[in-house]
C-alpha cells in the first residue's frame, strides 16, 4: 500500500503551489504583506477550514459529504435565532448545534451503513432537504449572533487572529487523530478498500459513521464562526462550502477514491484558495472574473498535481473479470 | 457479464430494477390523479412537459456520460451560457435565428469536448475537473453578461417553440420525447452504444479488449455539452428572458434524475427512457406540491426525500447481483 499521503512529490505539490502563490502575493501585490491583511486571510479562511478537515476524513474513508455547504447554513440561521444575541445562550446554543452535526452526521452514517446508498447521491438528497428547511424556516436573515461569537470570528488575541487560532487547535487535533489514532488508521484502511478492512477485523460501517460525525460537527462549528463574522442568520450563508470544500481536500492529496488524505495538505489548500481569493480582491478583479480564474485554478491545480483517478476510473475490484485483466496484464 | 444483461434482460429482479421507475412513475400520477383533475386534462399534462423539458433534454446526454462510469457537473453552467449567447445571438432578429443556434450549439459541444479531453488525458476524477470547470463556465457566463440579462430573443422563437400541436403537445415537450427517443435508440443499437456499456461495466476490460475507450469517453462529453446548449436554448424558449443564474442547479436536477431512472454511479448500467421517467416523476412531484398549496420549499425537501428513498430502493434491488 502506498503511503497515505501519496507520492513525496505529490505532496510536494500543494505546499509547492502554496509557497509559490504565497511568493508572488508577497512582491508583486501591494498591501497583501500588511500585517492586517495577511490576519485577514486567515480569519476568512477559518470556516472552510473547519468544513474541509469534515470533509478529509469523509473523503479519505472513500465517502464524500455534499451536505455540509447547507448544514453551515442551517447552523448559521439556527445559532443566530435560537441565541438572539444573548451571550447567557451561547453555551446551550453551541451545544446545540454540535448535537445537530453529530445528529446529521448519525443519520448519513446509518443510511449508507443500512440502506447501502451511495453517498455522494444520499447527501446531496439531504442537501435538498436541508436548504429546503432553512428557507421553510426564513427566507430573510434573522436573529443576532452573541459578541462572543463575534469575537471568535473577527477578533485579535495576543495579536494573532483568533479565528487562525481556533483553526490550528482542530487542525493538530484533527491531524492527531488521522494519523495517530487507531480510528484514522482503521478510517483509511476502509477508503483504501473497505473489503479487506472488514476482513481484517475493522468495524467499517461504525468508521464510516464516525466519518460522517467528523464532517457534520465540523459544518455546524463553522456555521457558528460565519454567524459571528456576519453577525446575524443569512439563509444562504452556506452556498457553495461543499464544493469549495471538496476541492481543497483534493487539492491537498485527498484521493476521491479513498484511501489517502491528509489535514495538513488540505489546509495548505484552503489557505492557496485564501491568498488567491484575497489576491484577486487586492488587484479590484470584478467578481465575475474571480469565478472564473478560480475555475481555472482549480482545473489547472488538479492538473499539474495531478490528482489521482477516482472511483470512476478505477476498474471495479469486485468484478472477476476485472481481477482477471488485471492478474493477466501484470 | 453485466453489460450483456443489460441488453438480454435476463434475471427477473434486473427487470424490475430496470422498469420500476416506470411504476414510480404509474403510482405518482394515480397519486397526482387521485388529489387534483388537472392532472387529467391534456393541455396541462403538456405543460409539465414542457417545463421539463430543459432539465430532460440536459439529463439525455449527461446519462451517456454516467453510463460510462463519468459523471459531468458542468451542464448547468453550460445551460447558462448558451442561453446568454443564444438570446445575444439572435439580437432580436429573426434572420439570425439559424446562426445564434448553430453558434451555440458548437459552443456548448466544445466546452463538452474541453471537458472529454481533461478527463481522458489528466485521467482525475471526472467529478471534481467538471466541477472546476463548472466554475470556469459561470464565470464565463456573468464576465459575458456582465452580471444582467442580455440579448433578445426573436420575433416568434418563444412561439414557434411554446405552440400546441393539436392544441395539446408543445413544440418544447415534442423536442424533448424526439431527443430521448434518438438517445435510447443510439444506445440500444448502434455500436457505439453498446462501446459505452461495455466501457461503463468494465473499463480496464474494454481498454484490453481493444476499444477505443478515449474516442468514446470523449464523444460522450461532447454530446452531454451539446444536450447542455440544447437544455439552454430550451430554457430561453420558454422564458424568452436571458438570465445568468438560468442553468444554476440544474446539474443536480438532472443527476437527480438520472439516478432516479436506475442508471448506477459505478456506470454500465442505465437507460434514457429511465432519465426520461426520473425527470417526469420530479416535475409532477413539484406541480404536485404547488397545487396542494404547500410551502414552496418543501418542494427542495420532497426532492431530496424522493431522491433518498429511491437509491435506496435501487440499492435494495441491486444487493444481489
Amino acid at each position: 500500500m502506498a503511503a497515505p499521503g501519496g507520492s513525496l512529490a505529490h505532496r510536494a505539490g500543494i505546499f509547492g503551489l502554496l509557497a509559490l502563490v504565497l511568493v508572488g502575493a508577497l512582491a508583486f501585490v501591494p498591501g497583501f504583506a500588511a500585517a492586517t491583511n495577511l490576519s485577514n486571510v486567515v480569519t476568512q479562511s477559518a470556516a472552510l477550514g473547519l468544513v474541509a478537515i469534515g470533509q478529509t476524513f469523509v473523503i479519505a474513508g472513500g465517502l464524500i459529504d455534499l451536505s455540509v455547504g447547507q448544514l453551515l447554513g442551517l447552523s448559521v440561521v439556527l445559532t443566530c435565532a435560537l441565541s438572539e444575541g444573548r451571550s447567557d445562550l451561547l453555551l446551550p446554543t453551541l451545544a446545540a448545534m454540535v448535537a445537530m452535526g453529530v445528529a446529521v452526521g448519525v443519520i448519513h452514517g446509518a443510511l449508507v451503513n443500512r440502506l447501502r446508498i451511495e453517498p455522494l447521491i444520499l447527501t446531496f438528497g439531504t442537501l435538498s432537504i436541508l436548504q429546503g428547511l432553512i428557507f421553510a424556516y426564513t427566507d430573510r436573515s434573522i436573529g443576532q449572533a452573541p459578541v462572543e461569537l463575534v469575537w471568535l470570528a473577527n477578533g485579535r488575541l495576543l495579536g494573532l487572529p483568533v479565528a487562525g487560532v481556533v483553526l490550528l487547535a482542530f487542525a493538530a487535533l484533527a491531524h492527531l487523530m488521522l494519523r495517530h489514532t487507531c480510528f484514522g488508521l482503521r478510517l483509511l484502511a476502509t477508503g483504501g478498500d473497505a473489503d479487506s478492512a472488514r476482513r481484517a477485523g475493522v468495524d467499517v460501517g461504525r468508521v464510516r459513521l464516525l466519518a460522517f460525525v467528523l464532517s457534520g460537527v465540523g459544518a455546524t462549528l463553522a456555521g457558528l464562526l460565519i454567524a459571528g463574522r456576519l453577525g446575524t442568520g443569512y439563509p444562504n450563508a452556506g452556498q457553495g462550502f461543499e464544493l469549495d470544500a471538496i476541492v481543497a481536500a483534493v487539492l491537498g492529496g485527498a484521493s476521491l477514491a479513498g484511501g489517502r488524505g491528509t489535514i495538513v495538505g488540505t489546509v495548505a489548500a484552503v489557505l492557496l484558495l485564501g491568498v488567491i481569493s484575497n489576491v484577486l480582491n487586492l488587484l479590484e478583479v470584478s467578481a465575475f472574473v474571480q469565478i472564473f480564474a478560480k475555475g481555472l485554478i482549480v482545473v489547472g491545480a488538479i492538473v499539474v498535481t495531478r490528482v489521482r483517478s477516482g472511483p470512476t476510473w478505477r476498474a471495479t475490484s469486485a468484478s472477476p473479470t476485472a481481477r482477471i485483466a488485471r492478474g493477466s496484464g501484470g | 457479464m453485466r453489460a450483456a444483461d443489460t441488453f438480454g434482460g435476463r434475471s427477473a429482479r434486473d427487470l424490475l430494477s430496470r422498469w420500476a421507475i416506470v411504476g414510480v412513475l404509474l403510482v405518482l400520477y394515480l397519486l397526482a390523479i387521485a388529489l387534483s383533475d388537472a392532472f387529467l386534462e391534456p393541455v396541462y399534462l403538456g405543460t409539465i412537459l414542457r417545463q421539463a423539458a430543459p432539465v430532460g433534454i440536459a439529463a439525455i446526454g449527461t446519462t451517456l456520460v454516467m453510463i460510462l462510469g463519468c459523471v459531468d457537473l458542468s451542464i448547468g453552467a453550460i445551460i447558462s451560457f448558451s442561453a446568454v449567447l443564444c438570446a445575444v445571438l439572435m439580437a432580436g432578429d429573426a434572420r439570425h435565428v439559424p446562426l445564434a443556434l448553430a453558434t451555440t450549439l458548437a459552443v456548448g459541444a466544445a466546452f463538452g469536448a474541453l471537458n472529454g479531453l481533461l478527463v481522458v488525458f489528466n485521467r482525475s476524477s471526472s467529478f471534481i475537473l467538471t466541477l472546476g470547470s463548472a466554475l470556469a463556465i459561470y464565470g464565463l457566463t456573468q464576465i459575458y453578461s456582465g452580471g444582467t440579462a442580455r440579448g433578445m430573443v426573436a420575433p416568434g422563437f418563444r412561439e414557434f417553440f411554446n405552440h400546441r400541436i393539436g392544441d395539446v403537445l408543445p413544440v418544447l415537450a415534442m423536442a424533448l420525447l424526439g431527443l430521448g427517443a434518438g438517445a435510447e435508440w443510439l444506445l440500444r443499437t448502434t455500436r457505439f452504444g453498446r462501446q459505452i456499456y461495455l466501457i461503463g461495466s468494465n473499463r480496464e476490460a474494454a481498454r484490453l479488449a481493444g476499444l477505443p475507450v478515449a474516442a468514446v469517453t470523449l464523444v460522450c462529453y461532447v454530446l452531454s455539452g451539446l444536450f447542455a446548449a440544447l437544455g439552454g436554448v430550451a430554457v430561453l424558449a420558454r422564458s424568452g428572458v436571458s438570465s445568468t443564474f438560468t442553468g444554476r442547479g440544474f446539474e443536480f436536477d438532472a443527476l437527480a434524475a438520472i439516478v432516479l431512472g436506475g442508471t448506477a454511479f459505478s456506470g454500465g448500467r442505465g437507460t434514457v427512457v429511465g432519465t426520461m421517467a426520473g425527470t417526469l416523476v420530479l416535475f409532477i412531484a413539484f406541480n404536485l406540491v404547488n397545487i396542494l398549496g404547500f410551502n414552496y420549499n418543501l418542494q427542495l425537501v420532497l426532492k431530496g426525500a424522493i431522491i433518498v428513498l429511491a437509491s435506496a430502493a435501487y440499492a435494495r434491488l441491486g444487493r444481489d447481483r
